[in-house]
């Protein structure tokens, strides 16, 4: 054996806490176990996102049916859309009923087979129950039904009485009306305002009045039913580019959701948007106290619109779809679209529930008592019907990159169309 | 060492042989049973995924629809003629290049610093992580403010020396460097720390003498300081570049909207938001899968550039 | 810098020091120290103001998020705002906090331990495919997880794990950025000559790296275990795609934060974010101290 070297003594263990810790953290591993478990007795879950308004419906539904029903809410449908598929894609981890944006039913209709039918839970009755354009977008061509149509996205367009005020405006919501019947109205009142010099924009950006302006045509704007693109084959749908690209000098070239939108909401740097039935809250949210009274809804340029709404659906993996399909049909019928609204002001998709005195005498104090439930529904009865494909989000997401950067000047109107088509048709074709 | 008796040294060698066998065991076997659970869980947990992915790539693969028929290579040769691909290379490299370098040079010269302070020191560690933990949707908020085009701080400041307002997105240059400063704004913090422990195994007597022959300090932190961590320079430098290849959070908080479109002609999309974009935003998971595939090949290859830059520098210093 | 400053034991904190007067030089060096600390406090402010303003916006209604000039001073909603977030019953907070912290405490203990252990072996330890092993761990590395996602969460449902705690603990508890972090450290501050000792003098592998290099390898273990810890802590896209909102972890609680429509709950959401940012600079100021110290008391001690 050799001489031990002092540096090779066994030092004492590190006073580290790593040893204390670890054990700690077995117990730890150990108490969290799966819960859950069950006893003969059906569960539903919903998943959701935004608000549904859905709480008291739900009560009342487990009230009826004896069956417990579980919310699984997402805040932002950004968040919620790519799990959803993810869950459908796997597999399994979808709830019973799931939420569909309008922007997305298309695409899980290609994959129609991961949803239940509902026409074989009874729900080829209810077509009545909806409008015909909402109907439409949850059913399949070959008549099998996907998804039932939740809240829809009525449209006003917001405008800011005191900068109407200062530019000489009308401020009155009827008079302010009857500026734009038609989009060159409305663009011709952009530059009448811009000419005051109110040191505001009319507009923040153009890019959401295409989604309206292809709506109001509608049709199939921009893919058939066979998923072709048809973008250059549809007249209408260059004319609304042109419309909307016309109107540049009026924008403040504010990309929509960005923190530069929102600090200019509360600058009061513009004086128009158009306005969903969700815009409201936004707009309510973003500027606070300040902006109450200031914001009112007169209709939209153009006749009826819409912009967003949901459906709901029952995915093929939901191990009870008959409790699954009642909870869906529940929901979605007139009385749940209503209570909806009530909860929460989400537009009902059903023209019964839009005719009903809930919706049509609805006024929203912070928006100077505007009646919006009657000029929501108004324009969502006058709606054309109108096809989004399965690739719909890529073609938006086309346009609108190409619309912001020809109002931010980095491009002219024909090179932001090519690059639209081409973008689009790289995704669709 | 002398033996007292016979017996007893019988018996000794017996034990002997055992400690030998078992020592002999203990150099062979100890090495892959330390290996073992990181390759095994990572075999589990991360090869999986990886070869599932590689076979996606493979097919005509829709998120919602599944798998709809295999076609070989097609997305690979798609991808190598798609503008989309090579413009989110170029954007990517671009961001990496002006970030990676400011930021370990900074955090080499801030571990230096709290490495000779005394007073403070712990504060200072604190505050320098806080980026790392601070809450991304406040990061995004304030970095967004900071460089809007209307009323964005930044241009606030350049507007007092009369510089006209910056589109910040709207630019390739300005859109990089205004990701590159939330990327060292995040991250500079986080090498400082790992610097920092590095630096406590650089034996102290070594400056002591450096000082006392009258070496700067400026000298000692290129002189010793820097030669004695180049292992920990060297991961850093490979941690970063993988990082930085795989750069998603700041690109796509600092984009507006949700389409990981990365600016109005993808000014500033990186291959990972084009990843995230084709595989779950437009449900084109085959495609998502080939180009994530390419970009793990790129992060092979710039990896081993670097162990062979490193390396030579090693060799010739 | 000055060689006082490194002997802690001869300069009681709280009383100026003053140099050991070892002559002129080393006192023109100490005086540096005041560039050093205005270096340092630069970078203190420049990385404290998100989170200050984060705070600032968790004591204020969320309309103050898009006001300009921006606001930098504290309100008094914070009161309100947390009673909000406790009683927020979609959000499941204090749940999240628990989970978040279960899951952060076992991945950054096990990340630590096996980490520490291949990184030795690799960097110390003489055995055939060595090489190919350290290889291997880099490249496991520079994979790219978003794609991966599906594939992990075919694994979870195969395992019964979705929507259960161990689906954000058990596939992160290696990680190959910490064995090549520990091996880089390890090739660089545990002397071979020390090891050689040990092994002459019987100890076992294991020994040996309990005993011997552990302690040595201990500051790079505090760093990589409160790194680890943090970003366990923030972890959000894979929690959100295999948890339930009713079993979140805390990042994915503060997600789900909101009482209005189409509409995000700044002053809410960062009012959670404040709170779940407590613990982890709480953690790193008792941890952070072990961080640096040991083997300049060594060298003190020698």
């Amino acid at each position: 054996m050799t001489k031990r070297s002092p540096t090779t003594r066994p030092r004492p263990a590190p006073r580290a806490a790593t040893a204390a810790l670890a054990g700690g953290a077995l117990l730890l591993t150990a108490a969290c176990g799966g819960g859950g478990g069950g006893d003969g007795e059906v569960t539903l879950t919903i998943d959701t996102f935004g608000v549904m308004g859905y709480e008291a419906l739900i009560e009342r539904f487990e009230e009826e049916h004896g069956i417990q029903v579980e919310e699984r809410n997402v805040t932002d449908v950004a968040d919620y859309t790519p799990q959803l598929q993810q869950n459908i894609a796997s597999g399994s981890g979808a709830g019973d009923v799931v939420a569909i944006e309008e922007a997305n039913i298309a695409q899980f209709m290609l994959q129609k087979e991961a949803f239940v039918d509902l026409a074989e839970h009874g729900a080829a009755d209810l077509e009545e129950n909806f409008l015909d354009w909402k109907w439409d977008q949850g059913t399949a061509p070959d008549g099998r039904i996907v998804g039932l149509g939740t809240d829809i996205g009525g449209l006003g367009m917001c405008y800011d009485t005191e900068l109407f005020a200062e530019a000489g405006l009308p401020t009155d919501r009827e008079e302010v009306g009857e500026l734009w019947p038609t989009w060159d109205e409305y663009a011709a009142t952009g530059e009448e305002f811009t000419e005051a010099d109110t040191g505001a924009a009319f507009m923040s950006t153009i890019q959401p009045l295409f989604r309206v302006v292809t709506a109001q045509a509608g049709g199939e704007p921009f893919q058939n039913t066979e998923g072709d693109l048809v973008i250059e084959d549809t007249p209408s749908t260059r004319e609304a580019y042109d419309t909307v690209t016309g109107m540049s000098g009026l924008s403040a070239a504010l990309p929509i959701w960005s923190e530069e939108w929102n600090a200019a909401i509360q600058d009061n740097a513009f004086a128009t948007m158009p306005c969903p039935a969700w815009m409201l809250g936004h707009i309510e949210n973003t500027a606070g106290e300040a902006g109450e009274g200031r914001w009112d809804v007169a209709a939209v340029p153009g006749g009826g619109g819409n912009w967003g709404g949901s459906f709901l659906a029952v995915p093929a993996q939901s191990e009870h779809p008959e409790e699954a399909a009642a909870l869906a049909e529940f929901l979605t019928s007139p009385e749940g679209q209503l209570s909806a609204w009530e909860e929460a002001n989400t537009l009902p998709s059903s023209p019964e529930a839009l005719e009903s005195a809930e919706v049509t005498e609805f006024t929203r104090p912070y928006f100077n008592d505007a009646p919006v439930g009657a000029i929501f529904g108004a324009t969502a009865m006058e709606l054309e019907p109108v096809y989004y494909g399965p690739d719909t989000q890529a073609v938006d997401d086309a346009f609108r990159a190409a619309l912001e950067s020809v109002e931010q000047g980095q491009a002219t109107a024909d090179e932001g169309w090519d690059t639209a088509v081409s973008g689009s048709e790289r995704a669709a074709g | 060492m002398t033996a007292a008796s016979r017996a007893p040294q019988d018996a000794r060698r017996g034990t002997d042989r055992a400690a030998r066998l078992r020592a002999a065991l203990d150099t062979k076997a100890a090495p892959y049973a330390f290996i073992a659970p990181f390759f095994l869980l990572f075999g589990v947990f991360g090869l999986f995924p990886l070869l599932y992915t590689a076979w996606v790539s493979l097919h005509d693969w829709s998120l919602i629809g599944g798998n709809e028929g295999f076609i070989g290579l097609e997305n690979y040769r798609v991808l190598l003629g798609d503008a989309k691909f090579w413009n989110a290379l170029l954007n990517t490299l671009g961001i990496f290049a002006i970030a990676v370098v400011p930021q370990l040079l900074a955090a080499l010269l801030l571990a230096d610093g709290l490495n000779r302070i005394v007073r403070g020191r712990g504060l200072f560690q604190i505050a320098l992580i806080i980026p790392y933990v601070t809450s991304i949707a406040a990061m995004a908020i304030v970095f967004s403010t900071l460089f809007g085009t209307e009323y964005g701080m930044v241009n606030q400041v350049l507007g007092v020396f009369g510089i006209d307002p910056v589109n910040w997105r709207g630019g390739r240059l300005s859109s990089w460097a205004a990701i590159a400063v939330m990327v060292d704004w995040r991250w500079t913090g986080y090498n400082t720390l790992i610097y920092l422990a590095a630096m406590q195994a650089v034996p102290k007597d070594l400056y002591e003498a450096a000082a006392l022959d009258g070496a700067s300090a400026l000298r000692r932190f290129w002189r010793i300081t820097v030669p004695m961590m180049r292992p920990t320079i060297l991961f850093t430098v490979i941690i970063s570049t993988i990082g930085q290849m795989q750069l998603f959070t700041e690109p796509a908080v600092f984009d507006t909207g949700g389409a990981m479109a990365g600016g109005t002609q993808g000014q500033y999309q990186t291959v990972m938001m084009l990843v995230f974009q084709e595989a779950f935003r437009y449900g084109d998971y085959g495609y998502g899968s080939a180009v994530s595939w390419v970009l793990f090949l790129v992060i092979v290859v710039l990896g081993l550039i670097n162990v062979l830059l490193t390396g030579r520098i090693k060799g010739a210093s | 810098m000055t060689v006082t400053a490194d002997r802690p034991a001869q300069a009681p904190a709280g009383r100026p020091r003053r140099p050991a007067g070892r002559g002129r030089r080393l006192r023109r060096l100490r005086e540096r120290a005041p560039l050093t600390y205005a270096g340092l406090l630069l970078t203190v402010l420049l990385s404290l103001f998100p989170l200050w303003w984060m705070l600032v916006i968790a004591t204020r209604t969320t309309d103050a998020v898009a006001r300009f000039p921006p606001v930098l001073l504290p309100g008094g909603e914070f009161a309100a705002n947390t009673g909000r977030l406790f009683g927020n019953a979609g959000a499941h907070f204090t749940l999240g906090l628990w989970n978040s912290f279960v899951a952060s405490a076992t991945v950054s203990l096990s990340v630590v331990l096996f980490c520490s252990l291949a990184g030795f072996a690799l960097a110390k330890l003489r055995f055939p495919g060595r090489n190919g092993f350290t290889v291997a761990v880099v490249v496991t590395m520079a994979v790219p997880v978003q794609v991966g996602i599906i594939p992990l969460l075919v694994l979870m449902q195969w395992l019964g794990w979705r929507g259960e705690l161990q689906a954000v603990i058990v596939p992160f508890l290696v990680s190959g950025f910490g064995v090549f972090m520990m091996r880089q450290y390890a090739a660089q501050g545990v002397p071979d000559e020390l090891l050689e000792a040990a092994r002459i003098d019987g100890c076992s592998t294991l020994r040996t790296f309990w005993s011997v290099v552990l302690p040595v390898l201990r500051p790079a273990m505090v760093v990589l275990g409160l790194l680890t810890f943090m970003q366990t802590w923030n972890e959000f896209i894979w929690a959100v795609a295999v948890l339930t909102p009713d079993n979140p972890t805390v990042q994915f609680s503060i997600n789900q934060l909101n009482e209005s429509a189409y509409a995000r709950d700044f002053s809410l959401m960062f009012t959670g974010a404040a709170y779940a940012t407590l613990p982890l600079l709480i953690l790193f100021a008792v941890f952070g101290r072990r961080l640096v110290g040991r083997i300049m008391e060594g060298a003190v001690k020698a």
